[in-house]
């Protein structure tokens, strides 16, 4: 894809969407009715309004039918304009959810080839009662029938004969026998380009394992390359592995996303029904937070901490194997009702008592039971991660001397850590109500659903901040290394990250403020949700200022750590708006808040994380990634995505609420969303479109320069901590270790002793004086 | 912003004043930077003598630090204060101490207004029944005169809605139930919404000062039919 | 995509990352233990939908079961597989020359610790929320929205019926609990003992002896945590038998089990002896599904890090029984002590918000 080709490409991929969100409009006839909504939308029959002095009436249809039956079905219709003698008397439309029509005489005809539906013809309007044959499908599916007559006052043609009355009939036929068949449409879909996704992944490392030597392409070679993979504890190939299964799902959600904008392109879409809607708006959230987001991050911290600490692994290899691969097979768990039409329908914050009703999918329980799995690897990353940073630093690299990735990985994982034990207790609690019957959420015997809610976000708030937090790393990283200078302030950029760890815990109270909290804990949960603001402040002025006086150099990290702090900031401000009660009272779960947490997700996290992609893939792959695609990556994400999540605030002011598979404009008869919003609506469908593809360019990129890219140096934008000394890509162990590195220090420091909290930590451990340190 | 409510817009005003305030700032910071220290082709300088391996040397200024800690902290306890009085105002309380006094008697009139900070002022209230069901709702005018609050249906875009109606100046106190799960009450134009958790009772303030027709939309995701449970609200 | 590193002064069979003692091994284990557990939480939810029992998913279930014990016996084996003399120790501040694994351990711990917390926290929520069953019913406190006139025939209340009213009621009932408490109690002594002759310096001890004394104190302990698991069966769903013993007055009884009193998870019209109305001499009976959720969830939770135990222990005795512990290795008896006190400690709590208050 050259820089000339891309943006016609992905011109078409608009025009394709486009084509795909035209809206079918209704025809009329002579000589029949029908059109393609006649079913939602009514019968446009000669224009004129539904009367009930009509009466439709079907008969013949049994209350039950036998698989593929045949039926005769008498349609007639009594009152109105109509009156004997007339040449045109009436016409009908009827139209079955399922099975055949056929027609017994040239009074009625099929409509439009259209098996499931009938209408008169012209010689046919010249009676009220019509004869036809209706067989039943094969499945025992309950078919709907929707039955359109209208009364005609004479022979005064088809259009604007204002005398002429319509009314409608609805009669449903149960199926018996074989079981109803699921509806699995949009998941075929689905599924179909997840498939897809899979096959071409396997055929990338198929490739990718035929560039490392042609001639030995065969199951011998084949089978030890990869049980090597499957079975590595190497923390840089499992973080590879992280890596892989992060992007993998980056577009798996963002397919969901896309399936999700198609629906709201337009108001009243039928795209997608409400029940698809609900599940993928569901799986889009659960797939980016604990899929995506969170692999992306355990990737590059697997495979940057210990290089940049100095360690040749993490503390526990094998635990950190177990991390990840808990991940995928959690993954297949909350996929398994998208497979089977039946996938979790809660929203990813599965509010009690919704998540507990057996009106909910099936596929609830196993989305549980899945996110179970991933609390489990996220503890055991935890442990990983908090004992690894705490014991294996090279010498010389005290607490204030880790590289600040390192401080916000330690920072992240501790909130994590210390949070996800209650989302793993809700989720067992959830888990077991759904499965043998326990009563937690149970409101009937006293349970009470705001328990979810608080165990839910105790857990849930620190986790948004664990998801932008080593991003913070990231942006602390690239910047000072772009503008060629140290941090500025590197002990306050610490200070602020574990400040914002430490406030996360006290904020959750702002997802509950409507949900009748006392007004104390509102008033107190406002003023520290508002708190998170100062931190996060300090945070964006020391980047600011690590600039002043810098020499900054735009490669392509450089830039998109510059939309973060564009991107970032904005959505920190929007967030300014949610703990001032009489504005969240307006706001809450409004598109204001979608746009709002976009912003700091998307702008923030995914932004840094191809800020990583860009800074770390050379010491990864040892191979430098193409500028030129890398720049136009920037540019065109960019700018879509601002053009598919800004619009969203003004949305959300003016009350388009999030979950809605559907919304309301204004009509004569109601007040609702303004008519502009569904031009907007419209917009923001087309830019997602082109936000997805502009990210291909960079998967493009990956593939391409890792087959034939340009050789990366050990140190290619000349950074200072430890990653930067190995070779890239560094070899395994990452370091020696019976000859760890040492660190430097350019600052005059006074020798690391443990300080207050260390030496009481270290009395805890009671150090052991009989067994001899080190390896032997 | 202006329309949704006086409180919201007189709130959303001052808020986007800061916002604009602390925007211009980072953001003419940052585009001057990114302009200005800018490295011209070919060049790298190692201004701070940045070495693999070794720390660099800091680089830090308390006094600028400390600025930026105070400066924000400062701003948001501004932003707090403004932000607190509403609390009364958007849950307030019943009886003489709050915004909307005791309930009315038979024949008395809210007569509610707007005062000059934005806040709407009754000198009783009404009450009405909110029950949530997955997917509808359903009112309840209690023993209120047809004139204050009446009950039918209304088609909305081919569909049958309940429609309540309302009389303007008056003020409305919603008792909310729901019978399966968590759905939310969110009325656009009186800027409000409050969620209704099955097994508790909890309460609306329905202040209609001035004419007007919304639609009543369910706020909390409650299951399949979710964006069809809405209702008409016309205050007359 | 990086040079394989083989270390040839250290071969392993179990892989080629054996560089340095404490190196990682590559493992199938955790893709297995992951499948199995997969197939585990799957053919649960299909064994139970609703509470109601499908007993064609069963084999599914053992067949989860089964891989993650495949899982677990390949992780143990590659473990054995080393001398158990080589321990990582932490490099730099503050934990300098103190064991890794400890550090990890204590880690753990305070997730664990979370997990209680937040089951506590359930408990105290709905403790404090919902009325207690006897306040309701024998001080007539019903509550005037639900029921306003008092109890009705054959209408449940929703009440909070702690399980202490049952296992409070006699000594006989508390037996089991006490029985349990003292056995965790000295387990987490018996623990601490095979920890100590472990420890003795090389020479101050005869190694048989040493071998003996470590592996019966583990043993030991193995027995009480399975005399925990055991009285608790008997006290939920067995129920015991009380002689009559004339020489202290003791006549001859039952103790029922919680199971077959109706304590039970799905109980929503649960009868229990004191609860009779006054009037009629009917039954007056009580909704207790969230109680008895909070009992077995919580204990029951207790009792699973219990049986983790038990499998520990029953690994670390046979390894004891081979002569593998000496002061250098005896560290790995630390670190599962480390676990057994925190689980004895957690039923310190455990038993007097369940069994007594």
């Amino acid at each position: 894809m050259s820089k000339n080709s891309a943006p016609r490409k992905i011109a078409l991929v608009a025009m394709l969407a486009m084509a795909v969100l035209v809206v079918p409009t209704v025809t009329s006839l002579p000589g029949g009715m029908g059109g393609a909504d006649i079913q939602r939308a009514g019968c446009t029959c000669h224009g004129t309004l539904p009367s009930s002095s009509v009466e439709a009436s079907i008969s013949g249809l049994p209350d039950s039918y036998n698989v593929s039956e045949t039926y005769n079905v008498t349609v007639s219709f009594s009152g109105g304009p109509s009156t004997d003698g007339n040449m045109n008397l009436g016409g009908f439309n009827l139209w079955a959810s399922d099975g055949t029509f056929a027609t017994l005489d040239d009074s009625a005809q099929l409509w439009e080839q259209n098996t499931n539906e009938v209408a008169h013809t012209e010689s046919g309007n010249d009676q009220r009662t019509w004869f036809l044959q209706w067989t039943a499908p094969e499945s025992g599916v309950n078919v709907d029938f929707i039955l359109h007559v209208n009364s005609v006052n004479g022979n005064q043609g088809n259009g604007g004969s204002g005398g002429d009355m319509w009314n409608r009939a609805d009669v449903t036929v149960l199926g018996f026998g074989d079981p109803p068949l699921p509806e699995v449409d949009p998941f075929k879909v689905l599924a179909t380009l997840v498939v897809i996704s899979g096959v071409m992944l396997s055929i990338v490392v198929m490739y990718i394992f035929y560039r490392k030597n042609p001639d030995s392409f065969d199951w011998e070679n084949f089978a030890p390359w990869i049980s090597e993979w499957l079975t590595s504890t190497d923390h840089k190939k499992i973080g590879t592995l992280y890596f892989v299964q992060g992007l993998f799902f980056l577009g798996v959600g963002g397919i969901m996303a896309l399936m999700i904008r198609m629906q709201l392109a337009v108001p009243g879409n039928d795209f997608i029904s409400q029940d698809y809607y609900n599940q993928f708006f569901t799986l889009h959230g659960t797939t980016m937070i604990f899929l995506a987001a969170m692999p992306l991050i355990a990737g590059f911290a697997n495979w940057i901490v210990p290089l940049q600490i100095g360690a040749p692994d993490l503390a526990f290899p094998r635990l950190n194997a177990m991390s990840f691969w808990l991940q995928p097979v959690a993954a297949l768990l909350i996929f398994t009702g998208v497979f089977s039409g039946q996938g979790a329908d809660t929203g990813w914050t599965g509010y009690a008592p919704y998540v507990v009703t057996e009106t909910t999918h099936s596929g609830v329980s196993m989305w549980a039971a899945g996110q179970l799995m991933l609390v489990a690897s996220s503890t055991l990353t935890g442990i990983n991660f908090l004992t690894t940073m705490a014991v294996m630093r090279a010498p010389g690299m005290g607490w204030f001397q880790m590289p600040l990735f390192t401080w916000s990985i330690l920072v992240a994982n501790l909130m994590l850590f210390l949070s996800i034990p209650a989302f793993g207790v809700g989720l067992i609690q959830v888990y077991l109500d759904r499965t043998i019957g326990t009563a937690f959420y149970d409101v009937a015997a006293g349970g009470d659903p705001l328990l979810w809610s608080h165990l839910f976000w105790y857990f849930g708030h620190p986790e948004v901040y664990v998801v932008i937090v080593p991003a913070f790393g990231v942006i602390s990283e690239v910047i000072a290394t772009s503008a060629r200078r140290s941090i500025f302030g590197y002990k306050s950029m610490v200070y602020a990250m574990a400040g914002i760890g430490l406030v996360s815990f006290i904020v959750y109270g702002h997802h509950m403020f409507t949900s009748g909290m006392s007004p104390t804990l509102r008033f107190v949960t406002m003023l520290t949700t508002m708190l998170v603001a100062v931190p996060t402040g300090i945070k964006i002025f020391n980047w600011l200022k690590t600039m002043h006086g810098g020499s900054l150099v735009y490669r392509t990290h450089t830039l998109w750590t510059l939309g973060f702090l564009v991107t970032f900031t904005l959505g920190g401000i929007s967030g300014m708006f949610f703990p001032s009660m009489a504005l969240d009272v307006h706001l809450h779960e409004t598109y204001f808040v979608v746009a709002h947490f976009h912003y700091v997700l998307v702008g923030g996290t995914v932004f840094g994380f191809f800020a990583a992609i860009y800074y770390w893939y050379p010491k990864m792959t040892g191979r430098m990634l193409d500028e030129r695609l890398g720049v136009l990556h920037f540019l065109t994400a960019f700018i879509s995505y601002n053009a598919l999540f800004w619009p969203m605030h003004r949305l959300g002011v003016v009350g388009m609420i999030r979950r809605t598979h559907t919304y309301y404009i204004t009509t004569d008869d109601f007040n609702a969303l303004p008519e502009w919003a569904a031009d907007w609506n419209m917009l923001i469908s087309i830019s997602a479109f082109l936000f997805f593809a502009s990210n291909l360019i960079m998967v493009y990129n990956m593939i391409k320069t890792l087959v034939r890219g340009e050789k990366a140096p050990a140190d290619p934008w000349g950074g200072w901590s430890f990653e930067w000394m190995t070779t890239s890509p560094p070899p395994t162990p990452s370091f020696d270790p019976h000859n760890l590195p040492e660190l430097k220090d350019a600052n005059e420091h006074v020798a690391n002793e443990p300080g207050v909290f260390g030496q009481m930590f270290r009395r805890l451990m009671v150090e052991d004086d009989t067994t001899e340190g080190g390896s032997h | 912003m202006a329309g949704i409510t006086p409180l919201f817009d007189a709130i959303w005003d001052d808020y986007m004043f800061w916002s604009l305030v602390v925007g211009a700032i980072s953001f003419g910071w940052l585009y001057h930077h990114s302009y200005f220290y800018r490295s011209e082709e070919g060049e790298s300088p190692n201004i701070d003598k940045i070495e693999v391996g070794v720390f660099p040397k800091e680089y830090d200024n308390l006094k600028l630090e400390v600025t930026w800690t105070v400066i924000p902290f400062i701003l948001i306890v501004w932003l707090t204060y403004i932000s607190w009085a509403p609390l009364d105002a958007v849950w307030s309380q019943t009886g003489p101490d709050g915004y909307h006094g005791s309930e009315c008697e038979n024949g008395e009139s809210s007569n509610n207004y707007i005062d000059p900070s934005g806040y709407v002022r009754s000198d009783c209230y009404h009450d009405i029944g909110i029950e949530g069901q997955q997917w509808f709702w359903e009112f309840d005018c209690y023993d209120l005169v047809d004139e204050l609050c009446s009950i039918d249906y209304a088609a909305v875009e081919g569909e049958l809605k309940p429609h309540l109606m309302l009389k303007a100046g008056e003020t409305y106190l919603a008792t909310m139930t729901s019978i399966d799960v968590t759905h939310a009450v969110k009325n656009p134009d009186f800027g409000m919404m409050e969620d209704i958790v099955p097994g508790q009772v909890t309460y609306l303030w329905m202040p209609a000062v001035g004419e007007t027709s919304f639609l009543m939309l369910c706020a909390e995701y409650c299951g399949d039919n979710h964006a069809y449970m809405i209702a008409q609200i016309t205050v007359e | 995509m990086s040079a394989d590193y083989h270390d040839h002064d250290h071969p392993s069979p179990w892989g080629p990352h054996d560089w340095g003692h404490g190196a990682p091994h590559n493992s199938w284990s955790p893709l297995v233990m992951s499948i199995g557990i997969g197939i585990f939480l799957m053919t649960f939810g299909g064994l139970f939908t609703f509470s109601e029992f499908d007993m064609w998913y069963l084999p599914l279930v053992i067949v989860g079961i089964a891989v993650i014990g495949a899982g677990l016996f390949v992780w143990w084996r590659q473990d054995m597989s080393f001398d158990g003399t080589y321990e990582p120790m932490s490099a730099g501040v503050p934990f300098k020359n103190i064991q890794i694994r400890k550090v990890g351990m204590w880690v753990f711990l305070m997730s664990e610790m979370m997990i209680f917390s937040s089951l506590f926290s359930t408990y105290m929520r709905y403790r404090q929320g919902i009325p207690r069953c006897d306040t309701v019913f024998n001080r007539g406190l019903f509550d005037p929205v639900t029921n306003p006139d008092g109890w009705q025939d054959g209408v449940a209340v929703t009440c909070f019926e702690p399980a202490s009213h049952l296992i409070a009621s006699s000594w006989w009932h508390i037996a089991p609990g006490a029985i349990n408490t003292f056995a965790l109690i000295i387990s987490s002594f018996t623990i601490v003992q095979a920890l100590r002759w472990a420890h003795k310096p090389v020479g101050s001890v005869d190694e048989e002896v040493r071998r003996k004394r470590v592996y019966r104190y583990l043993g030991a302990t193995t027995i009480l945590a399975s005399l925990f698991l055991t009285l608790k069966m008997i006290e939920w769903f067995i129920g015991f038998h009380v002689p009559a013993i004339d020489l202290i007055g003791l006549h001859e009884h039952e103790i029922h089990s919680l199971y077959s009193e109706g304590y039970l998870i799905n109980n929503d019209h649960y009868q229990h002896h004191d609860y009779v109305d006054e009037a009629t001499g009917a039954h007056m009976v009580a909704n207790i599904q969230v109680s008895a959720t909070l009992f077995y969830v919580t204990t029951g939770t207790h009792g699973l890090h219990v049986l983790v135990g038990i499998i520990g222990l029953a690994y670390l005795t046979f390894k004891a029984w081979t002569g593998a512990y000496n002061p250098q290795s005896a560290v790995s008896i630390e670190y599962f002590g480390l676990y057994w006190h925190f689980v004895d400690l957690v039923w310190v709590l455990v038993f007097p918000f369940f069994y007594l208050y």
